[in-house]
């Protein structure tokens, strides 16, 4: 009874990985069978189980733990199959959704529609009512009023509710009448309450946090169920867990309560896994996660061996799409992948992307028809794919079609095919350190004294070409790089989070208020924690959302350990503060007082262990007799001229075997190149050190 | 078109350089974002960010406020006038001169020369809207000031604030004996001159990592390139030569009929050049509403861009296919020294967007937009007091919660999140919880206005309308609203927009209608009400594709009564049952008619 199954159900592809007593990690793939999930689900544990030399009820056996996460949410949200939702609020307040908090990108653009909101406007119902920023009552609840509004969504058979009032979060006693009033009058029909799911100041970001929750309500609800009928009913007995985007997991009903949680739930694993990949391999606790698809290129951070927090992230483009705002891993997506289409304007620039070939018709070396030329072509003509065994030998490459679109770019700029490509991938690459450079600027963590962990099939193209212009010369890629998520799900702790909004300052610090509210939140995650079974092991952390006085945005800052009580307490938490600030605006303001807007306590329990740090081996380099028994492929790196290249596949390697480039390693899932002046070595755990 | 495009441009490296820039200035706008104190900056997001070369070319402004932008040059022009031979490594300048190149005086410019191996390269620029200057009321908008001095703000022409990275605290003390709420003032001072300082930094990387010669010919092949896209978009317009006209409101006692403006556009596809002439209006008047170079150029300039159906990098290269005309002594661009630009970033500049814009409406159907909502009204207001909440502590500041709606287009309907025409959508809106709980007011309510949205195939944003309260303590609210007579004009066939209007409803129910410029002390038990100007229409309404009419009457943006005065869309069924649809045969019959 030692096995951990993880499971990360895609949009194509459901990932698993299994571990057990030995501690090694096996992967199995299948498609994601999106009718019912347990069927790809079950044909990719059974790959994993084979490798093991197990069969499927073998596995489910000797399993104690399974932790699933999922994208059907977010794919629900895209193909517009969420709940028909009903969003209740404040009389007189009904355009919170549609306004959102304004902004765009382009002050020129006014040839784009302007985007729907979440929820329509024929779907929202104005409730008489108003509390004010102090809590008080300014307009009494309407009751009869409110009971119209309920039955109206009963007639007009709303499957979900979102209540979000104006300054609910500062008595919630209106939200709590009308859910009262939901529960008599359309008992069973689900809903959300934003002081509840959400307690922070912003009607915008609660009002969109709480319609998505509602409207996923009734789909994840049944979605789980289902989940749990069929595993239980293949045997498994073990326990059961889903990842959230908080960056851990959670039982079931947690997230069925929750469930805008699953929402980025797969990407929030990635900096897990990467966190413990560095950690195996003693490269340091500041870590930049990068998680190449097909289609989107993936980066978070780790730091000071901490995952990093967002309220900021975006269902759909920033402003105009929909905010999330609860407090999720900050993993940030960019539409660069080996789909990405290069392309010369008018002025003669070279832009690769946005567009993308995605997968129909795909690249034009895919021979499905494209003929536009994408960041695969100009690898395929580059020479670093096998074209006869790519993806393991599901697919052949067209190398002469992936030419003639390369030539389409080339023979604009003067240049040959080959010194075209290259600098395709240079240019697919900027916008890959330019996402880097976002992320880690906004956290003032420099890259040169980071380390780098790259996963997702495509990585292993430009990894090192990434690594070298962000200076970076610590680079993992994992044994398991193709399932980063699913492996950060083997190492993910179980997490809650509850907030409270309550705002003081230093200049009259409000220490009986944040004693309540601190008490409150520890209390609940206590509960949480019973009902797990867990009261001992868990560990509480409180984090208070803190800026200058008159600032809008908050920052996250630790609650000293020893809490606050005492004014040298206060002192402390002012003084963190400082440095967070300046460690992210390089400014500190010591004259200015402190405020403290909301309140959050984390509850995290252990799972699983960490990988055990990798072991020692002695670095052997490759000798000239090992290359010259290896295949040669004529490959390109940005002359005109070929390069004879050792092409290297698994059987060939051993633990400490350095490799000096120029060289193409071939594993089944992914590809990685080894630039000339640049090296890889294989761990003792198995790994690629990457050295640049 | 098989061949080389330019024998020296190199396509691959100048994309990469330009896309390191354009990651400067979001680093720069990330950092003032998030580090400013006042809500005009931190949340409404009244500020720009840019790169000037040292020989005062505009390289680049990521995101940043047209009004603000298109004349940074101008800014880094007069602080090598000033200090030419004197500027250094360590410098940083603080510049709000209207009659020196700024916008006007409220607009705070840091400029950091930054040096290469000892060689002046670069200026970065950060620039923000303050939400005090010190001026002789607690607004930073004195559409009634006779002159510069009846303003009364602080002029700072390029003024050094820092040599040798040491902050020259004689002008620290100087504002800070002048300026309200003055640790406000000083965190945005700081988080200005911080953003200008991570440029610096990120420049001196660059041009380490690519050495001085290659960053110089990017220089030239980044404005040449963008030159270039100019020119291609310019040759597929008509040859136009014609004229538009626009006004703005009368203020009463100050301007009792009104500022008329003419705009004269002539587009050469041959030459690839736009003249626009702004000569022929009147001269520079005694009030806060005078256009200072800076501004009257951004706006013309933004009109154009608004105009155009490709996107062209901002900058040196672009501009300089376009050539503006002003007449010495006029109130657009050269108006006559002391003559005040308080305003000038707002009011006559946003009727100067929309004239430019709607004028490109008439060159084709491809071109141009209808005109935008104006007016900074109640959603806008400057309010201040003491809030008795906060033991008495004083606040200034401007609320960002209203927007006119925007214009309709060849291809889309205006947004309700537009702003004005010379922000056009990029600010931010205010929470009302945030403002609610920074001043002791209570929003009763804000929403859009159904049925106001200028009719079109592309109809205008409708109007927002509101109503705020005092809560105990006393609060003054100051604005200029223009927009109350004179209605955004739809184009090509579209319909006006509405008019704003604004009350003061005292504690017993009477209803006082307020003019344009307000400047009233609300006590508890009063409240202003009112809405912004909506959008314009672009094209003939009875073209508007049906579907989307009966969008806008499910989503209540319009009513059925318009849908068929207007639209000439006849419905069946109800929107009570989701059962409302187009009645086919009554539409075809109607829009027959129409």
């Amino acid at each position: 009874m030692s096995y951990v199954i993880s499971i990360d159900t895609g949009g194509t592809f459901t990932d698993v990985v299994i571990r057990g007593p030995d501690g090694k990690p096996a992967i199995g793939k299948a498609l994601t069978t999106h009718e019912r999930v347990f069927s790809g689900m079950r044909e990719a544990v059974a790959a994993a189980a084979a490798e093991k030399k197990m069969t499927l009820d073998e596995l489910l056996a000797n399993t104690e733990l399974l932790v699933y996460g999922t994208t059907r949410a977010t794919n629900a949200i895209v193909t517009k199959r969420v709940a028909k939702t009903a969003f209740v609020t404040t009389a007189g307040f009904p355009d919170t959704l549609v306004l959102r908090e304004a902004g765009k990108f382009d002050p020129h653009d006014f040839r784009t529609p302007y985007p729907d909101p979440y929820i329509p406007r024929r779907c929202t119902f104005e409730i008489v009512e108003r509390m004010s920023s102090e809590g008080t009552v300014s307009v009494p609840f309407d009751e009869a009023q409110a009971r119209r509004s309920v039955a109206q969504i009963v007639e007009r058979g709303f499957e979900a509710v979102a209540v979000c009032f104006l300054w609910s979060v500062a008595n919630g006693a209106h939200e709590l009448a009308f859910a009262r009033l939901l529960d008599e009058m359309a008992p069973g029909t689900p809903y959300t309450l934003s002081h509840q799911l959400i307690p922070i100041v912003r009607e915008y970001r609660r009002a969109s946090a709480t319609a998505i929750d509602a409207s996923l309500k009734p789909l994840m609800q049944e979605h789980f169920r289902q989940l749990e009928t069929d595993l239980r009913g293949a045997g498994y007995k073990g326990e059961i867990l889903v990842s959230i985007t908080s960056g851990g997991c959670t039982n079931i009903e947690a997230v069925v309560a929750k469930p805008i949680y699953t929402i980025g739930s797969g990407p929030a694993m990635a900096p897990i896994s990467s966190r413990a990949y560095a950690k195996q391999e003693s490269y340091g606790d500041n870590v930049i996660v990068c998680d190449a698809g097909g289609t989107t290129f993936d980066v978070g951070l780790v730091r000071d061996g901490r995952l990093t927090f967002t309220r900021d992230t975006w269902l759909g483009p920033h402003y105009v799409g929909d905010l999330m705002a609860i407090s999720a891993v900050d993993m940030r997506s960019v539409g660069a992948g080996g789909g990405s289409i290069a392309w010369i304007d008018e002025g003669g620039l070279m832009h690769v992307g946005p567009q993308s070939a995605g997968s129909e018709p795909g690249p034009a070396c895919y021979g499905r028809g494209g003929e536009l030329p994408t960041v695969s072509d100009a690898a395929a003509v580059l020479g670093y794919f096998d074209p006869s065994f790519f993806l393991g030998g599901r697919m052949t490459l067209d190398v002469a079609a992936a030419r003639r679109a390369i030539e389409t770019v080339s023979s604009k700029i003067g240049l040959g095919a080959e010194e075209c490509a290259y600098r395709i991938l240079t240019l697919a690459s900027e916008l890959m350190i330019r996402a880097i450079g976002d992320i880690t600027i906004n956290e003032g963590l420099n890259p040169r004294e980071s380390s780098i962990v790259a996963g997702g099939g495509a990585a292993g193209l430009n990894i090192m070409l990434i690594a070298k212009e962000l200076g970076c010369n610590r680079v993992i890629l994992p044994k398991t790089a193709s399932a980063l998520s699913a492996a950060g799900m083997q190492y993910a702790n179980i997490v809650s989070e509850e907030a409270a909004s309550l705002v003081t300052s230093t200049q009259a610090f409000n220490f009986e208020g944040v004693h309540a509210v601190l008490c409150r939140l520890k209390a609940k995650l206590d509960a949480f924690a019973i009902q797990l079974d867990q009261s001992v092991n868990h560990r509480i952390e409180f984090i208070t959302e803190a800026r200058y006085a008159g600032q809008i945005w908050e920052l996250d800052t630790p609650v000293p350990a020893s809490g606050l009580e005492t004014l040298a307490d206060v002192e402390a938490l002012k003084e963190e503060f400082h440095r967070v600030h300046e460690r992210l605006f390089a400014v500190r303001d010591e004259g200015s007082p402190v405020e403290f807007i909301n309140w959050k306590a984390r509850l995290s329990i252990p799972l699983g262990s960490d990988p055990a740090s990798s072991p020692e081996v002695e670095i052997c380099s490759a000798d000239p007799e090992f290359c010259a028994g290896l295949a040669k492929r004529d490959c390109f790196f940005g002359g005109a001229s070929p390069v004879a290249t050792p092409i290297l596949k698994p059987r060939d390697m051993f633990p400490g075997l350095r490799i000096q480039g120029p060289a193409i390693i071939e594993e089944p899932t992914t590809t990685l190149v080894v630039y000339p002046g640049m090296s890889a070595t294989i761990s003792g755990a198995g790994n690629y050190l990457l050295e640049i | 078109m098989e061949q080389p495009v330019r024998s020296s441009f190199d396509p691959f490296l100048t994309a990469i350089i330009a896309n390191r820039i354009d990651s400067i200035i979001r680093e720069m706008t990330n950092a003032m974002l998030r580090s400013a104190r006042s809500a005009v900056i931190n949340s409404a997001r009244d500020f720009s960010c840019s790169i000037v070369t040292s020989d005062n070319r505009l390289l680049a402004s990521a995101e940043g406020l047209p009004i603000h932008i298109f004349g940074s040059d101008l800014l880094t022009l007069a602080m090598q006038k000033f200090h030419g031979h004197d500027l250094r490594e360590g410098d940083c300048y603080l510049h709000n001169d209207p009659y020196n190149g700024n916008s006007h005086p409220a607009d705070h410019a840091f400029l950091v020369p930054v040096f290469i191996d000892g060689e002046h390269m670069f200026t970065a620029v950060a620039k923000a809207h303050q939400a005090d200057i010190g001026n002789a009321l607690p607004t930073t908008y004195m559409a009634g000031a006779r002159d510069q001095y009846a303003e009364g703000a602080l002029i700072f022409p390029a003024v050094r604030v820092q040599r040798d990275y040491k902050m020259n605290e004689d002008i620290v003390r100087m504002c800070r004996a002048r300026i309200r709420v003055p640790n406000q003032w000083y965190g945005d001072f700081l988080a200005g001159i911080g953003s200008a300082r991570i440029a610096e930094r990120r420049l001196k990387e660059l041009c380490g990592k690519y050495g001085k010669e290659q960053i110089r010919a990017f220089l030239n092949d980044w404005l040449d390139y963008s030159e270039e896209l100019m020119v291609k978009a310019l040759q597929q317009m008509p040859r136009t030569r014609l004229s538009n006209s626009g006004r703005h409101d009368a203020l009463p006692g100050l301007l009792p009929d009104g500022v008329p403006l003419r705009v004269s556009l002539e587009i050469d596809p041959e030459a690839a050049m736009i003249e626009i002439d702004l000569t022929d209006n009147v001269d520079s008047l005694p009030v806060g509403l005078n256009l200072s170079l800076a501004s009257a150029s951004a706006a013309a300039v933004a009109g154009v861009f608004n105009s155009m159906s490709i996107r062209v990098p901002r900058n040196d290269g672009s501009f300089r296919r376009i050539r503006l005309r002003f007449r010495e002594g006029s109130i657009l661009g050269k108006p006559r020294f002391p003559h005040s630009c308080s305003v000038s970033t707002t009011n006559i500049a946003d009727r100067v967007v929309n004239v430019v814009q709607s004028a490109f409406a008439r060159v084709s159907a491809e071109w141009g937009l209808a005109e935008g909502g104006v007016g900074v009204g109640l959603g806008f207001a400057v309010v201040s007091g003491d809030d008795h909440r906060y033991g008495g502590a004083s606040y200034v500041n401007q609320i960002c919660i209203g927007s006119a709606g925007g214009p309709g287009s060849p291809s889309a309907d205006g947004w309700p999140t537009y702003s004005i025409p010379v922000v056009a959508g990029l600010m931010y809106r205010d929470s009302i919880e945030i403002d609610e709980l920074k001043h002791p007011f209570e929003v009763e309510y804000c929403r859009l206005k159904s049925g106001t949205g200028g009719a079109g195939e592309f109809r205008g944003g409708p109007a927002l309308e509101m109503s705020i309260t005092p809560k105990d303590s006393p609060i003054e609210f100051i604005w200029n609203c223009d927009g109350l007579e004179t209605a955004p004009k739809g184009v090509r066939g579209g319909r006006d927009g509405i008019t704003s209007q604004h009350w003061l409803v005292s504690a017993d129910g009477a209803a006082e209608e307020l003019p344009s410029m307000v400047v009233r002390t609300l006590q508890e038990g009063e409240r202003l009400l009112g809405w912004h100007t909506s959008g314009g229409g672009y094209g003939n309404p009875l073209a508007r594709d049906v579907e989307l009419v009966r969008k806008d009457v499910l989503e209540g943006y319009e009513t059925i009564e318009r849908a068929r005065d207007l639209y000439g869309v006849v419905f069946t069924g109800s929107i009570a049952n989701d059962s409302l649809a187009v009645d086919e045969i009554g539409t075809a019959l109607m829009r027959g008619i129409g």
